[in-house]
């Protein structure tokens, strides 16, 4: 409880008036001679206990209905979210999250998590006789002076956006603004949903948060509105790569549904260049991932679109944006040592048949001549590249590329990301490296999108190269070693085999995984060039640079131009087409904990607020209760004081 | 008249109603009240059988002529009343709240009763006692000694503790002929004292009438806000708020109230509670009045 006017409860000392009052009158006696004394001793020994308490109780309710009267005159508040050490407020710091998993609707409600938040705010400021008001939000990141509560709602800067909220850096700003400007007595409000991946506990700066909100030099106390509920009835969908092949589109889609109970039929709209078609989908289980060609017929050029799903709880993740370029081949650069492997490698990148598929052979001396630019597929079959040519390798990976190496016919004692390749050995004779589990649902390795197992168990190797140096194994021999390990790195990752496709090593070449492995990475390369084409909403790369203007180009939404840089679309920047979306990390629903939100604001004094969406205000004024306690203090007292008179009368 | 505690006309007007004593008394001279013993009056007692020594002048002749035997016909004693008026003047007869003080109103009592006594040709005495007996005038018939008591009476100041049951068995143990004995006192002293004392004076055929004088204040105990009560005996003093102590006071009070007037009843005295609002010459004429329907009930 707090209270809009906290200097009125100095009146709560007139409390003490009756408790006065009544020792004075005990001091202020007249002295009688009298004569009946043994009588009056033996009443004063019998009186004590009952009527004693009954006088304590009238005292009490004097008193009590003196400190009701302040306290209702001190207008108080409740709600939980001022809690008790409210008072008078100069400035509030609304750090306001507009990332996309606000615009779920709250339990209960119809409006969004962040109207909910908005609403709420504006109420309890006004209550509040209305302090000054700033708001960072968490799309611009930008502090600014918001002229009245009311304006709060209609501000494009609360609006929804399809952006990620960074709660450390917001609170940061907040901090750093409290030490600009001297706001007086501050409260930073932090409306958020607690989206983990919004708050970022592990981020090693919210030590030097904690110091920034201790070493204030002024009182402010942080205040955190939570809106953690998880999702109910939310289906979302995502546009995980688009490519152009040919005469056809390829998506490749993502649907995510909050309750998994049972299989579910869900339609889907795909919008292509303005055409619009429709058709269910059936999924089972909580994530559901899927292919869909969609005909692109004889139009040539770039071109976009979104896939859209009916409305639920959350709007903001029924749509995905999606741009896609000129279909152009997959150019794989095969840098090899010679033998064997390179013949049965080149062969399963740019198999016979496949015209977009094309393998260029590199020896390692002559790797600098590689277009790192327009390769979709780096093999290295060699000793691990070092100086610069390691750097624009690792370039090419972080940008998005993708790389299979493969263990070196001589020594190599250089280190690529971390990896590097350990001693060959040889299996005992007659026997033979076999893989004994993998990754059937992750990696080059995995299913097919029908479950279709690749053979893996087929591969039978004699040599192999130990891979040293920490990666994620997809797959293992039976000696538990690794066969194959990832290393994401930036946009894109590498994958080192144990093994080459040679028949002195294994016969990797003629059983049915090489194949899968090396068309697999070429379609992840393929997605750097897609990727080109898209962007997360609110990214550096969604901002339309100097000399660009912004166009929305898609018919899904309009969008003002102010908030239009945060909202997912697709957009013409210039010459650029872009396709943006919320981050990934929007529709994972880790929600951060007590313990771990206590972790990161340890030693920080902040009042935790869980809106469950049934209040509208955070606080409202309880000062009718308080005058209605006072009545009933006062009836009591009136009550407690008339028994005895009547009893006189009585008598 | 010289003692405000008389008033002329309220004692011709009680002058009409005699004092009569509700028992035989033992007095030394003739008078209008029955005596044990038998005596010349005209009114008859009894018949016994002559014994030898007897004076054959009271044989009566009309019975030995009907019955041929000898009966000696005996005829009550008239008798004078011997009151011996006992006023307690401890410190708390001088409590007074809106009236006169107790012991005023005791004066009046006393005054007026020993004046109506005298006046009717019986004796009274005085016994003034506060700690100890402070005064003490033998009862005589003479109007002369009127004056003596009035003279006591006015300058008897209440003071000191209460010596009123000490004071009652010294009565009862020196007056050795029958009397009628007028306790005036507000009787705060130990109740099982009290009717002992009042035992020994039944015991020795003292007629006692006892007037028990309380304060309406102390009875009521109509206190609103708190005060400092100083013992008017011992001084001792305590602050006591009445809300508190009201009830229990008064209960205190009713439960003391009828203790002494059982103590009274069980020895057949004639209690009169009254208070001090009251008017005396009132309660005088209830009591001659009273004690003439109650003759020789006791």
């Amino acid at each position: 409880m707090s209270f809009l006017s906290p200097f009125l409860l100095w009146g709560v000392l007139a409390a003490s008036i009756p408790i006065v009052i009544h020792l004075l009158n005990r001091r202020r006696h007249r002295t009688v001679q009298w004569a009946a004394m043994e009588f009056l001793l033996k009443a004063t020994r019998e009186s004590r206990g009952k009527k004693k308490l009954k006088y304590l109780i009238i005292l009490t309710c004097r008193a009590l209905a003196i400190v009701a009267l302040v306290f209702a005159i001190a207008r108080p508040l409740v709600g939980g979210f001022l809690g008790w050490s409210g008072g008078k407020v100069d400035t509030v710091i609304l750090v306001l999250d507009r990332s996309a998993s606000m615009e779920q609707q709250s339990p209960g409600s119809r409006e969004s998590k962040r109207a909910s938040a908005i609403a709420s705010v504006r109420k309890s400021l006004s209550e509040l006789n209305s302090p000054r008001l700033v708001l960072i939000d968490s799309a611009s990141g930008k502090a600014q002076d918001v002229p009245s509560p009311d304006a709060l709602e209609e501000l494009s800067s609360t609006s929804a956006t399809d952006t990620k909220a960074s709660i450390p850096t917001l609170i940061s700003t907040a901090i750093d603004y409290v030490l600009d400007h001297s706001p007086g007595r501050t409260e930073i409000w932090v409306a958020s949903d607690l989206q983990e991946s919004d708050w970022s506990p592990e981020e090693g700066r919210w030590a030097a948060i904690r110091a920034g909100l201790n070493d204030l030099p002024q009182k402010t106390t942080l205040r955190i509105l939570s809106l953690a509920s998880a999702p109910k009835d939310n289906i979302s969908i995502r546009v995980l790569a688009s490519r152009r092949t040919e005469d056809e589109l390829v998506l490749d889609l993502e649907l995510t549904r909050t309750d998994s109970d049972g299989p579910a039929a869900i339609p889907i709209t795909y919008s292509v260049n303005g055409t619009r078609s429709a058709d269910k989908v059936t999924v089972n289980g909580q994530t559901y991932q899927f292919q869909k060609r969609l005909p692109l017929g004889t139009r040539e050029g770039r071109g976009h679109g979104f896939v859209s799903l009916p409305a639920d709880t959350n709007l903001r993740d029924n749509v995905s944006y999606f741009a896609y370029g000129e279909d152009s081949p997959s150019k794989t650069y095969l840098v090899s040592e010679g033998g064997e492997a390179p013949e049965w490698l080149e062969l399963a990148a740019a198999p016979p048949g496949f015209d977009r598929s094309e393998a260029t052979r590199v020896s390692p001396n002559s790797a600098h001549d590689i277009d790192w630019s327009s390769a979709t597929l780096i093999i290295w079959q060699a000793a691990l590249p070092d100086g610069p040519v390691a750097e624009e390798f690792m370039r090419y990976i972080e940008s998005g590329g993708a790389a299979i190496l493969l263990p070196p016919l001589g020594e190599s004692d250089t280190n690529f990301a971390g990896l590097s390749w350990g001693e060959q050995s040889t299996a005992p004779q007659g026997q033979y490296f076999i893989i004994s589990e993998w990754d059937q649902a992750d990696g080059p390795l995995r299913n097919g999108l029908e479950g279709t197992q690749i053979p893996v168990p087929k591969l039978k190797a004699i040599k192999r190269r130990e891979i040293l140096g920490e990666a994620t194994s997809l797959a293992l021999w039976d000696d538990e070693k690794p066969f194959l390990v990832r290393k994401v790195i930036g946009d894109g990752s590498a994958i080192f085999i144990a093994t080459l496709p040679d028949y002195t090593w294994s016969n990797l070449a003629d059983a049915d995984a090489l194949l899968p492995i090396v068309q697999r990475m070429i379609e992840q390369g393929d997605n750097r060039f897609g990727s080109a084409f898209a962007a997360i909403t609110g990214s550096r790369k969604s901002m339309a640079a100097d000399g660009e203007t912004r166009r929305r180009l898609d018919t899904h939404a309009k969008s003002t131009s102010s908030n239009a840089p945060y909202e997912a679309g697709v957009w013409q920047l210039g010459d650029r087409l872009l396709a943006t979306n919320r981050p990934k990390s929007e529709d994972q629903w880790q929600i951060l904990t007590t313990a771990k939100l206590n972790s990161v604001l340890e030693g920080v004094p902040y009042k935790l607020f869980e809106d469950a969406g049934e209040s509208e205000s955070l606080a409202r004024e309880i000062w009718r209760a308080f005058l209605i306690a006072m009545l009933v203090f006062l009836i009591t007292e009136a009550i407690l004081c008339l028994q005895p008179k009547l009893k006189n009368t009585k008598s | 008249m010289k003692y405000d505690f008389l008033d002329p006309e309220a004692l011709s007007r009680l002058g009409a109603i005699p004092l009569e004593a509700r028992q035989a008394m033992t007095g030394n001279v003739a008078g209008r009240h029955r005596s044990p013993h038998r005596g010349s009056s005209v009114e008859f007692a009894e018949y016994r059988k002559y014994v030898q020594g007897d004076d054959t002048r009271r044989l009566d002749w009309k019975a030995y002529a009907r019955s041929d035997r000898y009966y000696i016909k005996e005829f009550e004693a008239d008798t004078n009343l011997r009151a011996y008026f006992v006023l307690d003047a401890s410190g708390s007869m001088g409590f007074s709240a809106a009236d006169d003080a107790r012991i005023q109103f005791a004066r009046k009592l006393a005054a007026t009763l020993s004046y109506l006594i005298i006046d009717q040709g019986d004796a009274a005495g005085l016994s003034v006692c506060q700690e100890k007996i402070h005064v003490e005038i033998p009862p005589t018939r003479r109007p002369a000694h009127l004056n003596h008591m009035f003279e006591v009476l006015a300058n008897t100041e209440p003071t000191g503790e209460t010596g009123l049951v000490e004071a009652l068995h010294t009565i009862a143990e020196k007056v050795a002929q029958r009397a009628l004995v007028i306790i005036l006192s507000d009787l705060f002293c130990d109740t099982n004292a009290l009717g002992d004392a009042l035992q020994h004076l039944r015991y020795r055929k003292h007629d006692v009438a006892v007037f028990h004088m309380l304060d309406k204040q102390e009875i009521a105990f109509d206190f609103e806000r708190p005060h400092r009560f100083v013992d008017m005996e011992d001084k001792t003093s305590i602050v006591a708020e009445p809300t508190l102590v009201a009830d229990e006071y008064r209960e205190a009070m009713k439960e003391f109230m009828a203790t002494v007037k059982g103590k009274c009843h069980d020895i057949h005295a004639d209690y009169h509670l009254i208070t001090t609002d009251q008017d005396y010459e009132e309660i005088v004429h209830d009591f001659l009045t009273s004690r003439l329907t109650k003759k020789g009930k006791a």
